[in-house]
């Protein structure tokens, strides 16, 4: 049986019967029609079969089996996952489109009509009208699901479903939408839209209808879940930091608390430790609006970040070369150094000895830590190589940000030419003339 | 290596253009106006843009015209920023952008401008800087920058930018060299580069170029030719883009033709498309490889295009 021997509009409605019997659906996968045939097999078979054929779900069970019909052939449906064929994926899309588009344009005529309704109708008719709209509503949301499962970027779509939502304004209809865009997220993690809307609904329940603390959860859970398998996925990342301005004090510490080791098996996501940063610096905000008269918040501070730049400096020594981990070093010690400036009542001696500030202290160790990660061993992996690399831009990122504290005490200490050297060697010289060129303006 | 493929992929865009009822480009038609952009820019630095039906494009972007003045994607379809630029730039390259009723579009714009100065992508009010970019390039280019508070939108754009030098879709959203452009390309067209801080911004678009030559979007990416694009016009804007290897850059992007097909892809040996068919033959514009017409960094249209509207013909 082919797809183009069905009709476009019979798979549609199956496919919408589908949806609609199972709201629970949370997966949805395209399945190539060779990759097919294996699925249905499963199903086929007789539950007291002992062949081996047909896959087995998690739990070691076989799939129930289910009435063989002629759509079987293109769609799967069990255990609230729900499998596509390929093969019909085009004649599909172009009716879902098409039903949409139509429904679509009639609810706006109707609803725009209904709004303009003369007062003087009698209540009948008024009562018909309305129960057409909402007729037209639901194919609305039907034909809406089922195109937006088959083009997740379809703008129109998402945004006909906010028109109506937004009219009737139940709560779970907003869950509903979430539970659409988890759907679609599932396959699609980048959509842009899905994430959008998530956010819509979001800002449309907070506070009104649902615990923030509980959204703010579960997203970040979500997003957690999604970036397993989509690495660095900026949608996704970024929709978890927007989060962040809806945590309280104690939720953003959570965070930081419950994503660490996850961060630490993830090292070249530079997306996940740009979400710590992002964190932190709510953290200081937060702790700069409460401002202790005990201190207790500068405590908290320096808590936290000496455990962070211990922690990074770890992973560093661990996982040889991974920029993500450098990168994040240089913002926790930019802001540690600029904490530090002010703090620190001898940081505009130059002429000590330079070991009793703590500044003075935090830049020797960081030049040492630039040291250790030049000596490349015999075996030359590429990976100490660019460690070397990495370190040395991390440094001098920092004299450049810090001329006066860090590009002074670099221009004196003994890195200096291995520092300039290294830099020439990977064609970064530009750089390195930058550097210079704000340092010797002191 | 070697050369530009020229004829190869003018035929690649003309036959994805006339292909509409391919799957593949059905299931794109919602942003089918974006593809118009990239196509028939591509066309018209390969000096080729009298290839295509001028009367039939034009008609057919009126038609994806909505009701609020914005543009959809394609005819039906709800209005939104992102595709009411491309729109413009498409009028703009044939010269056609009097065919609009500017006050309705310009109107439509800057409805979309919020109190802290950012600008949503539609009604439904999602917010990014790309929409601030589009907002303020399409604006200019309709002599029109006076509908919006120009200070509050560079305000909020500011307010994007990260500690290390780069810019978000928002504030506190990671550094992307794609959200850069938007930032760097709307600052430089209100004339407001001042805010950059041009080492520190040229350090982080510099560490994008890879060892192959290519240029990635972000730390510990791989590189992708649309990157070519973002990544170089910013550095071009901040006047630092002889902090890259261009040579290598070159070698890269003609790597990634599809030398029998045409049509340029996201790094080498992967399957072609126009989205970086243009970015790819954008950039090359940008590193000024010999035969191709000038591209402006801000604006993403050819100079010619851009003098026309500034200067006068």
């Amino acid at each position: 049986m082919t797809g183009a021997a069905v009709d476009p509009s019979r798979l549609l409605s199956h496919l919408e019967d589908i949806l609609g019997s199972d709201p629970d659906i949370d997966e949805v996968g395209f399945i190539h029609p060779t990759q097919f045939a294996i699925f249905n097999e499963a199903i086929h078979s007789s539950p007291s079969s002992s062949s081996g054929g047909g896959p087995q779900l998690e739990d070691g069970t076989k799939p129930k089996p289910v009435q063989a019909s002629i759509s079987d052939t293109f769609f799967w449906h069990n255990e609230h996952k729900l499998g596509i064929s390929t093969l019909v994926l085009d004649p599909l899309y172009r009716a879902a489109k098409d039903a949409f588009m139509d429904a679509y344009k009639r609810y706006r005529l109707l609803s725009d009509s209904h709004v303009n309704k003369d007062g003087k109708l009698d209540n009948d008719v008024l009562i018909c009208s309305t129960s057409i709209l909402d007729i037209v509503e639901s194919e609305v949301m039907k034909h809406s699901k089922a195109l937006l499962l088959l083009s997740c970027d379809f703008g129109t779509a998402w945004n006909s479903r906010k028109s109506i939502v937004l009219k009737k304004l139940p709560f779970p209809m907003f869950m509903d939408e979430l539970r659409l865009s988890s759907l679609v997220l599932s396959y699609s993690p980048k959509s842009e839209r899905a994430w959008s809307h998530r956010r819509w609904v979001i800002k449309m329940i907070t506070g009104k209808y649902a615990n923030v603390q509980e959204i703010v959860e579960r997203d970040s859970e979500l997003v957690k879940t999604l970036a397993e398998n989509s690495k660095m996925n900026y949608r996704a990342w970024n929709h978890r930091c927007w989060l962040v301005s809806y945590m309280s004090h104690s939720q953003v510490l959570l965070e930081l608390q419950h994503s660490r080791d996850w961060s630490g098996l993830h090292v070249a996501d530079n997306s996940c430790f740009h979400y710590r940063a992002r964190l932190l610096l709510q953290m200081i905000e937060n702790l700069q609006h409460n401002n202790d008269a005990d201190g207790s918040s500068g405590v908290e501070f320096h808590q936290l970040w000496k455990e962070e730049l211990d922690w990074v400096r770890t992973l560093i020594m661990r996982y040889v070369g991974r920029e993500a981990l450098w990168l994040h070093r240089r913002f926790l010690s930019l802001v540690w150094m600029k904490h530090l400036a002010n703090d620190d009542q001898s940081i505009s001696c130059n002429y000590c000895s330079g070991t009793c500030s703590t500044v003075n202290m935090f830049i020797e160790d960081e030049l040492m830590l630039f040291h250790s990660c030049t000596i490349i061993p015999d075996n030359d992996f590429g990976d100490y190589h660019a460690q070397a690399v990495y370190s040395a831009t991390y440094i001098l990122w920092l004299a450049k940000q810090l001329p006066t504290t860090f590009g002074v005490k670099l221009r004196r200490s003994s890195q200096y030419e291995v520092l300039r050297r290294l830099l020439n060697d990977v064609g970064k010289s530009c750089l390195w003339d930058s550097t210079t060129a704000s340092c010797t303006s002191i | 290596m070697g050369e530009l493929k020229v004829e190869k992929h003018v035929e690649y865009i003309l036959t994805v253009e006339k292909k509409k009822d391919d799957f593949e480009s059905v299931v794109m038609e919602h942003l089918r106006l974006n593809g118009a952009y990239w196509g028939l820019t591509t066309l018209d630095i390969l000096g080729k843009l009298e290839a295509v039906d001028k009367e039939e494009v034009v008609s057919w972007i009126m038609q994806c015209q909505h009701e609020s003045g914005g543009f959809g994607g394609n005819i039906g379809h709800d209005a939104h920023v992102l595709y009411t630029l491309s729109a413009i730039q498409v009028l703009a390259l044939f010269d056609k952008i009097d065919v609009l009723d500017v006050e309705k579009v310009a109107n439509y714009i800057a409805s979309l401008q919020n109190e802290d100065g950012s600008f949503s992508g539609d009604i439904w009010g999602e917010i990014d800087t790309r929409f601030s970019y589009i907002a303020i390039c399409s604006l200019a280019l309709l002599h029109h920058l006076d509908k919006i508070n120009v200070e509050r939108a560079v305000e909020y754009i500011v307010s994007c930018k990260n500690l290390d030098g780069g810019f978000g879709c928002t504030p506190g959203a990671e550094s992307h060299a794609g959200q850069i452009f938007c930032c760097v390309g709307a600052l430089a067209i209100t004339g407001s580069l001042h805010h950059v801080d041009k080492d520190l911004l040229g350090w982080w678009l510099c560490e994008r170029q890879v060892k192959s030559g290519g240029l990635n979007g972000r730390p510990e990416k791989l590189p992708d030719v649309c990157y070519s694009w973002w990544v170089l016009s910013s550095l071009i804007m901040i006047d630092r883009v002889h902090w890259i290897d261009k040579g290598k850059l070159v070698n890269f992007i003609l790597d990634c033709q599809d030398k029998q097909n045409g049509g340029i892809s996201d790094r080498p040996d992967d399957a072609v498309d126009v989205f970086h068919t243009y970015f790819g033959v954008a950039g090359l514009s940008l590193l000024e490889y010999p035969g191709l017409k000038a591209i402006d960094p801000a604006y993403a249209l050819p100079v010619d295009v851009i003098n026309r509207i500034f200067i006068g013909k």
